[in-house]
């Protein structure tokens, strides 16, 4: 079958929302830093600049690969992923400290987290992998060969970031559930990994405890930054105090910016703008789902269902979290919580979604 | 290649996807259901906990009430002073801000750079500032410099009735005297202030605020007389500087309302700077403790804490009771050879030759020892106690001023014949000059017993009376002719008898004497006074001056009935009471 040679159409509905989600991104990321920037570096804007310069050179990026043919990515997957591995082993060596973690990067005034690379390499290693052996992945040791390759990655990321690690694996469990034609062997691989967390958290004695946190973070000195972020979710009532007017992002929530940041979203608009923000991402999580179940051919549909797959899980926890739902991990909310990395290889994914879209008839 | 993948990209996997996304869907419900628990269920109990986090509760200080004296001049206000701070955050130019707070304050640069260059949320520069020098500073508009006003309690007339009016502490509360009498009337009500904070305690600029208002506290016209004290605190000064005394204590009052004009202990003490020794002893070598020993000591009304044996005064209540029983009457002759035999004891009288034959009047115009343990031997120890409780002599006089002392008596079982003899002429007992000065007044007033006080009235802001003190009065404790009886005795003592010195031309003066020694009586330490009252027929200003511990000539004749003629001469002009020139002139003739 010939490739029509029409105009590529790509899913405006999907730029739209994407815009939207950076736009009031940038907003909320300006509004819960500019104390912290003022503190930090007597300068309000310090967060937003910064910010703002890696959206500009995520969109560009994501213009760029939207443009490109998303198949010249399958010949690159298993390189890009090597070179996933090869960066999450540096980090390990040679990687920059902030709050504890090495998790950055260092090239000359710009940083880089390579984990957040990793995530979009997975997606397009696994697509890629997977829609090769499209015929064998109802085979229990397919599924097994296809989480021993992703294993290396997940150990290396998860040594000082388990929380992307999570889902790194959860993007891979996604894919290889949506490519296997069968469903029972993913409720045994589901009891199997519910198994192994028992043991994994089990094992420390820490992690133990932050199960005790989440079960009452008022009782605990740890839950102070659950208990913090509870307050401003408990603040913002209905319509919140109005953009900008959140007091616990004065200090109170710590790094409000970073993974709270939904918390002060929470206390600023209050529960309809709250509510707001996750429709957003609903729709963003909807147009994957067409695009996937639309895309012209496996390898497409297997990019943006990875995608879909990254932004749930995310959005899913992050919120979690900030809602005391779980326990407490850091994951930061794609499109707002700050980080250039993150919104660069973010965009970038949109990109290639974008692409898949463009070549749907 | 194309259509291989097509045709992989079957129904079950738009299936599969379809799962997910519902799943994802339904986990995103799930969240959003769990914020409307958050944040409509749960977010009062969160809100309140946040509040509570943010807000600082902060006290605006109410005005404290001021005290004036009869006729409205202050006597205890407040002044606004201003305390200086910079907030570090908030500076733009530390070297202008440094230059400006030098001058302005006068500290040394080293000091203010310290200070303007700590990172901390606010440092406080200076305290007890002038309003003038904050307004100035406040002109400058310096960000991150900020001004705060505060009241400070402020005595005008610094040393004026220093323990009578007291002063107020750290925390504007009450330390002694009336400021601690009337700390309801005074004090107001603080106000509040609820601001919002952020994580490092600053205020929040443009949230609202809310503001409880504060109360000021009401204004108490007390009885004192500033032209009257502040003499009379001279008048004590020049005798304690005369007669080199350890102290010098006045009182005049009104003998019929108990109102109190003037009450002098001299030296008296700055009310502006009440944590320093009136004495100017250096106190930094001291410890804490001794320190504290020293004020408290500078702090004590000798007039109301103090007791002492009255001496000679005294003799006007065995007077009045022996005359009151009837037991001895004016013209009953009496013979004193310097002393009187009681038991085994031989009490002599001030005069060692004895005064000879003598009236009981004249022997009241002599302080004759051996008249009054003769009379009193008459009244007997039961009746002597009896009247000198009846007389309130047991009782504390009930003044508006705290800490007064209560009487020193023996026991009734215990008072012999030595003890009862010693009782008539004032030793072996002590009171307070308060409760012989009230005694007396009850004694020539018409014998209604009247609660000698300051606190007259209070008044509100606008100087509108809110409300009046009552005091208690006792009716009779001595019958009106007896107080008649004492009242004449009493000018005779003045125009002829020993206390003379308090004379007055063209003025009718009745008034006792006394010479005390105290304790340990080898110490040859003494205590002269003196009470006068004026007119003498219907007494209307009552005076008493104690010197304590003269040196050289210590009667109280001689030392103390001066002071009390010195002001009475002043005062009674000044209180209407004009010279009498029928006075003078029968004075002349004879």
């Amino acid at each position: 079958m010939p490739r029509p040679n029409k105009k590529r159409q790509w899913d405006y509905g999907l730029i739209c929302i994407v815009f939207i989600l950076v736009g009031i991104g940038l907003l909320i990321l300006y509004s819960t830093s500019a104390y912290n920037g003022e503190v930090k570096f007597h300068d309000s804007f310090y967060y937003l600049k910064k910010q703002a310069f890696a959206t500009a050179l995520g969109i560009a990026g994501m213009f760029f690969t939207a443009k490109m043919d998303y198949h010249i990515f399958q010949k690159f997957a298993v390189w890009g992923y090597l070179a996933a591995l090869g960066l999450s082993t540096a980090v390990l060596f040679i990687g920059d400290e902030y709050n504890g973690s090495k998790r950055w990067l260092s090239f000359g005034p710009f940083s880089f987290q390579p984990s957040e690379y990793a995530k979009l390499a997975v997606i397009l290693f696994l697509a890629s992998f997977v829609s090769k052996h499209v015929k064998k992945m109802g085979k229990m040791g397919m599924l097994l060969k296809v989480m021993l390759t992703i294993l290396p990655i997940v150990a290396l990321v998860g040594t000082n970031n388990l929380s992307t690690a999570i889902i790194i694996l959860g993007i891979a469990v996604v894919l290889v559930f949506v490519a296997s034609p069968k469903y029972a062997q993913f409720i045994w691989m589901g009891s199997l990994g519910i198994g192994f967390m028992a043991i994994f958290l089990g094992l420390e004695s820490y992690r133990l405890e932050r199960l005790a946190i989440w079960r009452n973070p008022e009782a605990y000195e740890k839950g102070y930054q659950t208990l913090q972020g509870l307050y401003a979710i408990g603040s913002g009532g209905l319509f919140g105090r109005g953009l900008g007017k959140s007091v616990q992002k004065l200090g109170f929530v710590p790094e409000a910016q970073n993974d709270m940041i939904f918390s002060i979203i929470c206390e600023e608009l209050g529960l309809v703008g709250a509510a707001f923000i996750i429709v957003l991402f609903l729709i963003l999580i909807w147009r994957f789902f067409v695009i996937a179940t639309h895309a012209k051919d496996l390898f497409g549909a297997l990019i943006a269902t990875g995608a879909m797959a990254h932004i749930m899980i995310q959005v899913i926890l992050n919120i979690a979290v900030v809602t005391n739902s779980i326990p407490n991990t850091g994951i930061t909310l794609p499109f707002i919580s700050y980080g250039g990395t993150s919104v660069v290889f973010l965009l970038a994914e949109m990109g290639l979604v974008l692409s898949v879209s463009g070549l749907i008839e | 290649m194309c259509g291989v993948f097509l045709m992989k990209n079957k129904t079950y996997n738009k299936k599969k996807i379809f799962f997910v996304f519902t799943a994802a869907f339904l986990v995103l419900l799930f969240l959003i259901g769990r914020l409307v628990y958050l944040m409509v269920f749960d977010a009062g109990y969160y809100q309140e906990k946040a509040e509570a986090l943010h807000e600082r509760e902060r006290d605006i200080k109410a005005a404290r009430g001021e005290i004036v004296d009869r006729n409205g001049t202050v006597l205890a206000t407040n002044k606004t002073v201003c305390t200086i701070s910079v907030i570090h955050s908030q500076i733009k130019d530390a070297e202008t801000v440094i230059r400006m707070l030098v001058k302005e304050l006068g500290m040394e640069e080293a000091e203010v750079r310290k200070k303007v260059e700590k990172v901390s949320s606010m440092e406080r520069i200076k305290t007890n500032v002038d309003k003038e020098t904050g307004d100035k500073i406040r002109a400058y508009e310096m960000e991150g410099v900020k001004v705060d006003e505060d009241f400070k309690r402020y005595y005008p007339f610094e040393e004026l009735g220093s323990r009578v009016l007291g002063f107020t502490g750290a925390d504007n509360q009450g330390i002694i005297g009336l400021e601690v009498k009337y700390e309801e009337e005074l004090k107001g009500e603080n106000g509040k202030i609820l601001t919002t904070t952020d994580a490092r305690g600053i205020e929040l600029e443009g949230v609202a605020e809310d503001r409880i208002e504060p109360v000021p506290g009401n204004t108490l016209q007390i009885s004192m007389d500033y032209n009257i004290q502040s003499y009379a605190q001279q008048a004590a000064e020049q005798v304690m500087e005369q007669k080199q005394a350890d102290g010098v204590g006045i009182i005049i009052m009104e003998p019929d309302t108990g109102e109190i004009l003037a009450m002098v202990n001299v030296p008296e003490f700055n009310l502006n700077e009440p944590f320093k020794l009136n004495t100017g002893e250096d106190t930094s070598g001291l410890s804490d403790e001794e320190k504290q020993k020293l004020l408290n000591q500078m702090w004590r009304n000798r007039c109301i804490n103090d007791t002492y044996e009255p001496g000679s005064i005294f003799k006007t209540v065995t007077s009045a009771a022996c005359l009151e029983e009837g037991v001895v009457s004016l013209d009953d002759t009496f013979f004193c050879p310097g002393y009187k035999i009681v038991e085994d004891r031989k009490i002599r009288c001030h005069k060692v030759g004895g005064h000879g034959q003598e009236t009981f009047v004249q022997g009241v115009q002599n302080s004759c020892n051996p008249v009054f343990m003769e009379v009193g031997m008459r009244l007997g120890a039961d009746k002597f106690c009896g009247y000198f409780e009846k007389f309130g002599l047991m009782d504390k006089t009930g003044i508006d001023i705290p800490g007064e002392a209560g009487t020193i008596m023996h026991k009734k079982e215990n008072i012999g014949e030595v003890e009862l003899a010693t009782m008539t002429f004032g030793q072996s007992f002590q009171i307070t000059p308060i409760q012989m000065a009230s005694t007396v007044s009850a004694l020539v007033n018409g014998g209604t017993r009247v609660t000698p006080h300051f606190g007259v009235r209070v008044l509100d802001k606008e100087g509108k009376e809110i409300h009046r003190f009552s005091y208690e009065e006792k009716k009779e404790v001595v019958s009106k002719e007896v107080s008649e009886t004492m009242r004449k005795i009493l000018e005779s003592v003045v125009s002829v008898g020993s206390g003379k010195n308090g004379y007055i031309d063209g003025y009718r003066i009745g008034g006792k004497t006394a010479t005390s020694q105290t304790l340990p009586r080898s110490a040859n330490k003494y205590i002269s006074s003196f009470i006068g009252f004026a007119p003498a027929d219907d007494p209307k200003v009552l005076g008493m001056c104690i010197i304590y511990n003269p040196k050289g000539i210590y009667y109280g004749g001689t030392i103390a009935a001066p002071v009390i003629r010195d002001i009475f001469e002043n005062i009674l002009p000044y209180l209407g009471y004009e010279k009498d020139e029928s006075l003078m002139r029968e004075k002349e003739e004879e």
